[in-house]
């Protein structure tokens, strides 16, 4: 069974993460620039504005196909690296792939990982 | 949050103590540095689920601030309450409030917490003294700011589900009127205040109740919400709120209209005596001044009982309000009006009422005044009357004030738009009472026109637009149009008279435009239009024949569909569905099931078999999307009628995936049976609740008593439908234990 895990990171954390993924082995990813708010509206800790303002913050999406053993050590390896202890660390989550082919050989599933 | 007993300003209080507390142990003692709340927590007016409102002041250059903000953020965060948080000096905190209303107002609830009073102090000092300066300039900002919102919420006052804390009526316009009063410019005065407290203390029950922040105060929450607070019962409860609301939406409607005055008096002095600016003549002894209608300096109300009309109606055609110290004058002054009603009495008032949309502010203003129940004693009980089906969208008497609204509109299709209006205005004035409330009105009707000066022919007009104000709608959503017995039943019940039934047909669509939009179609206008111009056609001397339904195939397809004991489905104009196959029992539930499982809504369903040949002809609109395919329904039908298809899980499965978060209790179903409403058949109608494939149960239902059925129509309102089946026994009569099995049988199939 194939699984997604998908990962928004602070953008300083990148490298931190691709470190972690590749000491596991993981040989592919993808990565994308993305903006977003969490519970505390993009705010900092030491905000001045208009308390009822919504900040967008901009952050980076990675995201690694993997089998299903794997899939729960790489969700612990990304937050272990991306982990700052302040707000705006982001999120990890784990989804099911329905189907998946490489486009050049037309592998299928684990086989395409 | 565990103590039921804990209500209202308590709860409120206990809340802000705990808050405080755990508060106040993150801020360590120390100079130049304050925890201030603001917003709710500011106001000591939280509710269980409210967001906290907090700003960490520091005096310039205050060091270690971020570790201080640091300390006190992650554990709200991490606790899961939500938290809108600022660190600002206290310039950078007036600046903030200088540029931007909403944080002007929220600093207004400001509140110190821990650490420095002095810094908390002078904040409040400085955000006081600006909001003071300049409220009167920002007025304008903080009435549309107050209106946009309204206007997206919708209104306290009127809603049967209303937005307790953002709609017109509510706890923000209650904050405007308070900021209002910080800065001298009104008074909030004791029924305001109780006001406001009521709505908090029943967002607090809401919140609790529903575990979560939101702020509408939906049907099903009312009976719970009432119970805890201790208020009769959930209409109790509905009218403490529309009540509230209304309080405080027309004492922030004074204060706009106030306030611009005050700062244009302050200015300049006034001429008295007519010919100044922004004075003008708007009708007898009543003036327009400065975008108000006030009474002119010799108007007696204590002679001229048609007063306040002619004012009312000066107001709405002129779109501006009754001054309110104009309305308290009328209202303790004015003579009662002599019965019957001078001619131009009711001329005014028949005018007000034709002025359409903006007539209805001013009558909610003479509602609110009691000039309404003053001259109509029969208006006071439909007064914050609650409708019990969701469909509607206000109580009562706004509703009526609304079909009369759009009435107006339709004035040019009626020979006489007096009595239309006077129908309109009053068609639900029997809500409330014990019965059928177009009975119950109608014998209110009666006095009420006689009272107004109508002559006995139109009041006897007035009294059917009243009694009848249903019989259109329903007629043409429940009946059969085809057979000529319904068609006569409508043109008996109006007499023949052609005239009534132009009124009638206006005051249905008025009535269903006010009701809210779910109560009318493009569906249900096009039945309307079809009855009326049959019901013409027989009242203008014609008689339509009774044609047994054209068959929908050929009878030569028919005929080779029969050699092969064929099932077909065929798609006819518009949304129009023909199935044609051998007729066997249960084919009709069947085919109802099917398209029930395809999410297309049938509207009116007619058989004709002929030679072990069944036609059925459906109208059914696709709920979502566009119409199924063809072929697949057909192999769904014949696996249906094979037994390989579990057509009541599917449809089961189906309706629970679909329930949504209303579950909206209504009430029991009901069964009627109708013996002469058509012709060689009998009419039983059923009453329910809608779910996917009640159609199918119902249809099975009257197969089980092999009954057949000759056509069905379903008419739907809201979450409420009635299917009315016309159908006759293959033995004949339908004797009384037959009737009774039926209507067992269909009542479980309803449940």
């Amino acid at each position: 069974m194939t699984r997604l895990v998908t990962a928004i990171i602070k953008p300083f954390k990148l490298d931190d993460v691709k470190a972690a993924l590749e000491g596991l082995g993981v040989q592919g990813m993808t990565v994308s620039e993305v903006s977003g708010f969490g519970r505390q509206k993009g705010h900092t800790e030491v905000y001045r504005g208009a308390e009822y303002r919504v900040d967008m913050v901009p952050k980076v999406r990675v995201e690694v196909l993997t089998d299903d053993h794997q899939a729960l050590d790489i969700v612990e390896s990304i937050v272990k690296a991306a982990r700052t202890g302040k707000i705006g660390d982001g999120k990890v989550w784990v989804t099911s792939v329905d189907h998946m082919v490489r486009v050049r050989t037309g592998e299928r599933d684990t086989d395409a990982l | 949050m565990a103590r039921p007993g804990l209500v209202g300003v308590a709860l409120r209080d206990a809340l802000a103590d705990a808050y405080d507390q755990w508060l106040t142990a993150a801020l360590p003692e120390r100079s130049g540095v304050a925890l201030v709340a603001v917003g709710g927590l500011g106001r000591r007016e939280l509710a269980p689920c409210s967001d906290l409102d907090l700003m960490l002041l520091h005096a310039r250059g205050a060091q270690e601030v971020a570790a201080i903000a640091d300390a006190i953020w992650y554990p709200v965060w991490d606790s899961r309450i939500g938290l809108d948080h600022s660190v600002r000096t206290t310039g950078q905190a007036v600046s903030v409030a200088a540029e931007d209303l909403k944080a002007m107002l929220g600093l207004l609830d400001l509140r110190h917490v821990a650490g420095d009073g002095g810094l908390s102090g002078e904040l409040r000092e400085r955000t006081l003294a600006l909001w003071r300066s300049t409220a009167p300039k920002r007025i304008g900002e903080l009435r549309e700011l107050c209106q946009g919102r309204g206007q997206l919420a919708g209104e306290v006052g009127f809603a049967l589900e209303p937005e307790i804390k953002q709609g017109r009526g509510g706890l923000r316009d209650w904050h405007a009127l308070r900021a209002l009063a910080m800065a001298q410019l009104v008074d909030v005065r004791d029924p305001v205040r109780r006001a406001g407290e009521l709505l908090l203390d029943v967002r607090g029950e809401l919140q609790r109740l529903n575990q979560g922040a939101d702020d509408v105060l939906r049907l099903q929450d009312q009976q719970p919400v009432a119970a805890a607070l201790g208020l009769a019962g959930d209409d109790g409860l509905l009218r403490a709120v529309n009540e509230a609301g209304r309080t405080i939406s027309s004492a922030l409607d004074r204060a706009w209209r106030q306030i611009p005055a005050e700062g244009r008096r302050r200015g300049r002095r006034r001429p008295w005596g007519g010919g100044g600016l922004g004075r003008q003549p708007a009708a007898q002894n009543v003036i327009s001044q400065d975008g108000e209608i006030v009474l002119a300096m010799n108007a007696d109300p204590r002679t001229d009982p048609v007063l306040p009309l002619r004012a009312a109606r000066a107001a709405a055609a002129r779109g501006e309000p009754l001054a309110p110290f104009t309305l308290d004058r009328l209202v303790s002054e004015t003579a009662p009006m002599p019965e019957p009603w001078p001619e131009e009495a009711r001329g005014e008032f028949l005018a007000l009422l034709g002025t359409g949309a903006s007539a209805v502010p001013v009558l909610e203003a003479l509602d609110q005044a009691g000039v309404m129940s003053r001259l109509f004693p029969e208006w006071e009980h439909v007064r914050f009357a609650p409708q019990r089906n969701p469909v509607h969208r206000f109580t009562v008497e706004r509703h009526l004030m609304e079909t009369a609204a759009e009435a107006a509109a339709l004035t040019a299709e009626v020979r006489r738009p007096d009595l239309l209006l006077t129908g309109a205005l009053f068609h639900d004035i029997g809500k409330g009472l014990p019965g059928d409330h177009s009975v119950a009105g109608a014998e209110l009707a009666g006095p009420i026109a006689t009272r107004m000066g109508f002559p006995p022919d139109d009041v006897r007009r007035v009294v059917a637009l009243v009694r009848h104000h249903l019989l259109l709608v329903d007629t043409a959503t429940r009946r059969d149009l085809e057979d000529p017995r319904t068609i006569g039943i409508v043109a008996d019940s109006l007499d023949g008279s052609g005239e009534l039934l132009d009124e009638l047909a206006a005051l249905s669509r008025a009535d269903a435009a006010a009701t809210g939009p779910a109560a009318w179609s493009s569906w249900k206008a096009r039945l309307l239009a079809e009855l009326v111009a049959r019901a013409k056609a027989v009242m203008t001397g014609g008689e339509l024949p009774f044609e047994p339904t054209e068959l929908a195939v050929s009878r030569d397809r028919l005929a080779a569909q029969r050699e092969r004991r064929e099932l077909a489905v065929a798609r006819g104009v518009g949304d129009r569905l023909v199935v044609t196959a051998p007729d066997v029992p249960g084919l009709l539930s069947a085919t109802s099931g099917v398209l029930a499982l395809h999410s297309l809504e049938v509207r009116s369903a007619t058989v004709v078999t002929q030679g072990g040949m069944a036609v059925n002809s459906f109208v059914a609109t696709p709920r979502f999307g566009s119409y199924p395919q063809l072929a697949t329904l057909r192999g769904d039908l014949v696996r249906a009628l094979e037994g390989s298809l579990p057509l009541d899980e599917r449809l089961s499965a189906k309706d629970a995936a679909y329930a949504g978060r209303l579950a909206f209790a209504g009430p029991p179903p009901r069964v009627l049976w109708f013996d002469d409403e058509a012709t060689d058949a009998i009419i039983v109608e059923i009453r329910a609740s809608d779910s996917f494939g009640l159609l199918h149960r119902l249809t099975g239902a009257l197969e089980a008593s092999k009954l057949d059925i000759r056509s069905a129509q379903i008419s739907t309102l809201g979450r409420s439908v009635v299917d009315a089946f016309y159908v006759t026994s293959g033995d004949g009569e339908i004797n009384d234990d037959l009737r009774e099995a039926t209507t067992r049988r269909l009542l479980l199939a309803a449940r």
